[in-house]
């Protein structure tokens, strides 16, 4: 189903920044992944009960590039700065993946702001037994198989040849690469995850190849009180792959 | 040799020097090696083999040696990673392996890809090679192409181009003011910059920036009045990044000089244009369908070039064809034929680029020993005398008294 967003622009902190929003309720803000194939349809079950904010992060879609933002606390402090601007003061977060990995460093400094969270196959943590695929690593043939079990979930497939699409991912993949070309990891964040004092839920894809379901374990034990949901058959694009993976989500903030 | 004042030389027959460029390539490729899409970054190094590799640097190192023996003013070398492209991964070794062996020319590194290295480093090996060298080293700085920045990645290449700026004035703090300095940047702290030992040239040796005509380096150049060095692409983009250095250094208050237009050029000469071409044109093949061989993603790494640059590039790839001998040979700087030919054309080429510092490669991809010592000495004894003929003042002197020609005739003999 489409979802009707609306889309506007505001400058935070001098940086051009697009938000989709729809629906009404209580705020849902997801923060989305390292790319953008896929798109954003699958949100539709959250927009009957909140209202959807959907930031494009510095560097993606229509927000700005800044050159400047090279770690994951550069975006947290974004978000700071976003979230004074759209006057939201509590709410619910969710993130996938890059964005996951944002959240949940977002969560351990600010969990007072935060009513529910859930993480779906985050970034952002080291685990050596279950390595992430290095995603830098792959080629550009490579990554749609990587990213989801079911291809069809993720739209219609890109022509390769389109310089509009190749420029896309070059600007995508130079805005990760800003982040995290060394290491698309935080050696620290394990350390910290105890400060996430919010009730917090992971979602993942068993059969995720970018971010292996055998991370979970890794979470849930540093993420006091979690629990962890998985669908299968699903990779890494699980949201779009299972929509009862997306009605679990809203299932789980409207508890 | 005292180099020219800046100012001074105007014309490029005033200071017409011949550099000669190795990329000393491994040319033993398995017999399959077309089913790899590169030969760079991920292509095994088991395909190596170090006894080959050993018969290989001696026979470049004793090209480079005749080159020198030949009158040439230049030995060039540069430095690529991962690849069969290039088997001086530091080229620094090089240069310090030719400085006992060689009398004359500079020795030239065109260089080490300035992110790669600790610009104190850096400051530290060029220093060494120009006081070891008497003074004949000459440098150019690379961004590095985007393969090394996949063979080393612990340097990010999405801040690759401010990385190499701030790189730059370490090293030039480095050479212009008297250690210890302190030094307070984005990349690089230092306490007690102060290099030992210190270049002999003063303040250091000449430098150029390399590149293939991207914006940024050529403001790079023109910020700091340094040469630039035209790295292999058509004589349109040379011409245009050219005009572009001609038109910015002036505004910030440098002049420029035709020594700080260096361009690359394949050039073979025989007896006849026919022989040229056949014993040339196998080996340009091999270079552009071979060596260079790598993949649109390896050559621009996530950030290494903006997203509009992006576009240009993959909006030429897709209009790029494989070899085109007809192309190639008209609208890229290969020159091949008799000497009177070379020599006529590449003096147009001179002239057109207002460039007084052509940078040959005489040896090419896997040409054999016996085409690059014909080719260099043909070159040598045929081709320059007929171009320095054309210089109204000769202010290029070699250091020694005998002319380039006399010098060429005499190492031809020995070999």
């Amino acid at each position: 189903m489409a979802v009707p967003w609306q889309s506007i622009e505001l400058t935070v902190n001098g940086l051009k920044t697009q938000v989709l929003r729809a629906g009404t309720g209580e705020p849902l803000m997801f923060w989305h992944g390292g790319g953008t194939v896929g798109g954003w349809d699958f949100a539709a079950p959250w927009t009957e009960r909140f209202q959807v904010y959907l930031p494009l992060h510095p560097g993606y879609g229509g927000s700005g590039d800044d050159p400047g933002m090279t770690t994951i606390q550069d975006y947290v402090m974004h978000y700071l700065d976003l979230l004074d601007a759209l006057s939201i003061e509590r709410f619910n977060l969710v993130g996938l993946s890059l964005g996951g990995w944002m959240a949940a460093s977002f969560a351990t400094q600010h969990s007072s702001r935060l009513k529910k969270l859930v993480l779906v196959a985050p970034a952002g943590l080291w685990i050596k037994e279950h390595p992430s695929t290095d995603i830098f690593r792959l080629k550009p043939e490579e990554l749609a198989p990587a990213l989801a079990e079911n291809l069809a979930a993720l739209g219609p497939p890109p022509d390769p040849h389109d310089v509009d699409f190749i420029v896309q991912s070059y600007r995508e993949m130079t805005t990760l690469a800003r982040i995290g070309w060394q290491r698309l990891y935080d050696p620290k964040l394990s350390k910290h995850l105890h400060r996430v004092r919010v009730p917090t839920l992971f979602v993942w894809g068993k059969q995720d190849r970018i971010a292996p379901v055998a991370q979970a374990d890794s979470w849930t034990a540093l993420v006091r009180g979690s629990t962890l949901r998985t669908f299968s058959p699903a990779g890494h694009a699980v949201l779009n792959e299972r929509p009862e993976a997306v009605r679990a989500i809203a299932e789980f903030v409207t508890a | 040799m005292a180099a020219p004042k800046e100012g001074v030389v105007a014309k490029w027959q005033d200071d017409l020097q011949f550099y000669t460029m190795h990329f000393m390539p491994y040319v033993y490729l398995p017999p399959d090696h077309k089913r790899f899409d590169s030969l760079w970054v991920d292509f095994s190094n088991k395909y190596f083999d170090p006894e080959k590799g050993h018969a290989l640097y001696e026979r470049y190192i004793k090209e480079m040696v005749l080159a020198d023996q030949l009158g040439y003013d230049g030995l060039v070398v540069n430095e690529h990673h991962n690849t069969v492209y290039s088997m001086m991964p530091v080229c620094t070794l090089m240069a310090a392996a030719l400085i006992p062996l060689t009398r004359r020319a500079k020795i030239c590194c065109f260089g080490v890809p300035v992110n790669l290295e600790m610009p104190n480093r850096l400051a530290e090996a060029y220093g060494m090679l120009d006081v070891m060298s008497g003074g004949r080293l000459e440098i150019a700085l690379p961004l590095g192409t985007g393969m090394e920045y996949w063979a080393n990645s612990l340097v990010n290449p999405a801040t690759a181009r401010a990385r190499f700026r701030e790189s730059l004035e370490v090293l030039l703090q480095a050479w212009t003011q008297e250690g210890p300095s302190q030094f307070d940047g984005e990349f690089f702290n230092y306490r007690y910059l102060n290099p030992w030992p210190r270049p002999l040239q003063k303040p250091h040796p000449k430098i150029a920036i390399v590149g293939s005509g991207s914006p940024e380096t050529v403001q790079v150049a023109a910020e700091r009045g340094f040469g630039y060095a035209s790295v292999f692409v058509p004589i349109a983009v040379q011409e245009k990044t050219f005009r572009k250095l001609r038109e910015e250094m002036p505004k910030y208050g440098h002049e420029f000089t035709p020594d700080k237009a260096l361009f690359n050029v394949m050039a073979y000469v025989a007896e006849t244009e026919k022989l040229a071409e056949e014993e040339f044109r196998e080996h340009v093949r091999y270079w552009v369908e071979d060596t260079t061989r790598t993949t649109p993603r390896y050559l621009n790494p996530p950030g290494y070039i903006s997203p509009e640059q992006l576009r240009i590039r993959a909006a030429a790839t897709a209009s790029h064809g494989g070899f085109d001998w007809q192309v190639l040979t008209s609208q890229w700087r290969i020159v091949y034929g008799t000497a009177d030919k070379v020599a006529n054309i590449l003096g147009q080429w001179c002239e057109s680029a207002n460039s007084s510092r052509p940078v040959i490669h005489h040896h090419l991809g896997d040409m054999p020993h016996w085409k690059v010592v014909k080719n260099m000495t043909l070159f040598a004894e045929e081709v320059i005398p007929r171009l320095r003929g054309r210089q109204p003042s000769a202010t290029a002197q070699p250091l020694t008294a005998e002319p380039a020609g006399g010098q060429a005739r005499a190492a031809a003999g020995a070999h």
